[in-house]
């Protein structure tokens, strides 16, 4: 028995060393320089710093990521329920291959793609003018917070939603056909059968999503005006201008501790569910 | 009276036609089962009375009201399905009180008529239950009572039994056929379990390769079968075949052929002459003993084979026969050791000719 669980220890040695040195010692290195000084000393001056300087930047992260959440969950859930429960299958599976599209693309590609769609001269603009529905002096600039939460939605759009028609599409088809003949119309069937029971896959492509919004740099690079902007961007400013990795690093804990609260939101409500708490 | 009318159904997957010309009239209050091995289309059949797959043409209407072209949620047909298909974040109450609060009925209304469903299902006090931690009797029952409480017009079960176990599905198919007879409701069921269907239905419809190859009552099919698919399917598990008449008349004498279950058509048939019979009425005698069928069906078929194999069924034993080309099951009390003589005999009565 004892030789077993050592062997069996030696057999996934390998893979935590790698776990411990590339992620968990980054990880803990980082969190522990945020609440340190360069003498080893504790001390909370690095995230007074970061709150001082960056508070609207911070507030700003959290209604970006909010508001591309909620966006998110909305359209990949309809368009999930488009692909399941609508009866017009030919639509349905061209739009089934072109939500897919944006999985492809890289977030850097995104965003130039969009900067020339989204400008107040832009490929967007420029399409309303030529139908006639805006005069070049009506045309609005989407750069800024609106456009950082367009290119977010539209590139995570294709993720969340491949993880929701799948959770959607493994239900018992006969769940779907139950509920229909009691009388029950597709919407009905969305909300009462379908989405209580794919909650937790909903919340798991949320909080993904929200940790590749959190830590995104092209995006508030490219398509934001500046100030405010996102955490990621202050941290790389932090680094590249400054050195300052302790500030650079305690903006990273905040960074944390909001995917962490998400998390536990999450976490919670998933319990609740299940009458646990 | 005629209640569910399904008039010239025609249903395909594409090239495949599934449903080919189905015609039926289901009384008022009268349980159909619809019998077949898988992929003969009595799923499909279902599947179009619910509308749950269009079909190419034909009419289904319910007294005066034609539903072919509504859809499933306004058909007032309800199913019970083979995997149960209820709502695991739903309570038992719950999942039978679904379909009256789609339809906007009081709340305690719908309180009243679930209780009343758990008592007629014999699942009082467990209202409050996840149906996850119910049995897969218990989970069929729900269902039964969730696809009757909205009291529907036809209620249609997809192989209800297949999932429980033997002992189970005994009780449960005699709940469901006493649950019919007490409450009325007009049913169609799905099975490829030809005793279920002789025990639950009033009528069945025996279907292949899309068609209704017979409808009658139990009695008929099984009796009478009209066409050589019937009867294999429904046990005739001996088949004989006969190039020829001649060499069918070497076999069975003629008086014995005018007594048989042979079809009208048989004196004008070019193809193969089959000659099917159950096992249970085979009569079997080793050369040893004495066997009154013997003397008493003088006009059987009476052939001399060799033992190949004997299995216990527990009431009795399946003996195999080797007789020429042909194999015979028959029934028998006691085992027989391989390579035992023995003389098989049928009587007229017992065969079916094609």
């Amino acid at each position: 028995m004892r030789s077993s669980t050592s062997y069996n220890l030696w057999l996934i040695a390998p893979a935590a060393l790698m776990v411990g040195l590339f992620f968990l010692y980054p990880l803990f290195f980082s969190l522990y320089s945020a609440i340190t000084t360069d003498e080893g000393g504790l001390t909370l001056a690095h995230l007074e710093k970061a709150f001082e300087l960056y508070s609207n930047d911070i507030l700003f992260t959290i209604i970006i990521v909010l508001a591309s959440v909620v966006l998110l969950a909305i359209l990949s859930i309809s368009i999930a329920a488009l692909i399941t429960l609508s009866p017009f299958r030919s639509i349905v599976s061209l739009l089934g291959f072109i939500y897919r599209i944006p999985l492809f693309i890289p977030f850097i590609v995104t965003a130039q793609m969009m900067r020339t769609f989204l400008a107040k001269n832009g490929l967007m603009n420029n399409a309303f003018i030529a139908s006639g529905m805006l005069t070049p002096l009506e045309t609005v600039s989407f750069l800024g917070w609106s456009g950082i939460i367009i290119v977010f939605v539209w590139k995570q759009l294709a993720f969340c939603t491949l993880l929701i028609t799948g959770a959607m599409a493994a239900l018992d088809e006969s769940q779907i056909r139950a509920a229909r003949n009691l009388g029950a119309s597709r919407l009905r069937i969305l909300f009462q059968i379908m989405l209580p029971q794919i909650t937790p896959t909903i919340g798991v492509a949320m909080i993904l999503s929200t940790v590749t919004i959190m830590s995104v740099l092209s995006v508030p690079l490219m398509i934001g005006t500046g100030t405010p902007t996102m955490i990621a961007t202050d941290m790389a400013f932090r680094i590249n201008s400054y050195g300052d990795y302790h500030v650079a690093n305690a903006l990273g804990l905040v960074s944390y501790l909001i995917c962490a609260g998400l998390a536990w939101f999450y976490l919670r409500q998933s319990l609740k569910d299940k009458g646990a708490i | 009276m005629t209640h569910l009318l399904i008039e010239n159904l025609h249903a395909s997957y594409g090239d495949k036609v599934i449903l080919n010309n189905i015609n039926l009239a289901v009384a008022q209050g009268e349980m159909i089962a619809l019998l077949g091995p898988s992929g003969c289309g009595k799923t499909t059949l279902l599947n179009a009375l619910c509308g749950f797959m269009p079909i190419q043409s034909g009419c289904i209407s319910i007294g005066d009201r034609k539903i072919s072209t509504l859809a499933a949620e306004k058909r007032n047909i309800t199913m019970v399905f083979q995997s149960y298909a209820l709502w695991p974040h739903m309570t038992v109450s719950q999942n039978i009180g679904y379909g009256l609060k789609v339809q906007k009925v009081e709340r305690a209304e719908i309180e009243t008529r679930v209780n009343e469903l758990l008592s007629i299902v014999n699942l009082e006090g467990l209202q409050d239950e996840k149906v996850t931690a119910l049995s897969g009797g218990q989970r069929q029952r729900v269902a039964l009572a969730r696809a009757l409480a909205i009291r529907p017009d036809v209620l249609v079960l997809d192989e209800p039994l297949s999932n429980l176990d033997a002992k189970v599905r005994l009780n449960v198919r005699h709940e469901i056929k006493a649950l019919q007879k007490k409450l009325g409701f007009t049913s169609l069921i799905v099975t490829h379990d030809q005793e279920e269907a002789l025990v639950m239905a009033d009528r069945i419809a025996v279907l292949n390769q899309g068609q209704i190859e017979q409808l009658g009552t139990p009695e008929e099919i099984y009796h009478q079968p009209k066409t050589a698919f019937v009867a294999d399917f429904m046990g005739a598990n001996n088949k004989l075949t006969f190039s020829s008449l001649a060499s069918l008349q070497q076999q069975i004498s003629l008086s014995s052929l005018t007594q048989s279950k042979m079809q009208p058509s048989f004196s004008n048939k070019s193809t193969p002459y089959q000659v099917f019979f159950r096992s249970e009425d085979v009569g079997l005698t080793t050369l040893s003993q004495d066997h009154p069928k013997l003397h008493n069906e003088t006009d059987a078929i009476r052939i001399l084979g060799d033992v190949q194999q004997s299995a216990f069924l527990g009431g009795s034993y399946q003996i195999s026969v080797r007789c020429g080309k042909h194999t015979i099951q028959a029934d028998h009390h006691e085992n027989l050791l391989e390579g035992t003589p023995v003389t098989l005999c049928v009587p007229a009565g017992a065969l079916h000719i094609f």
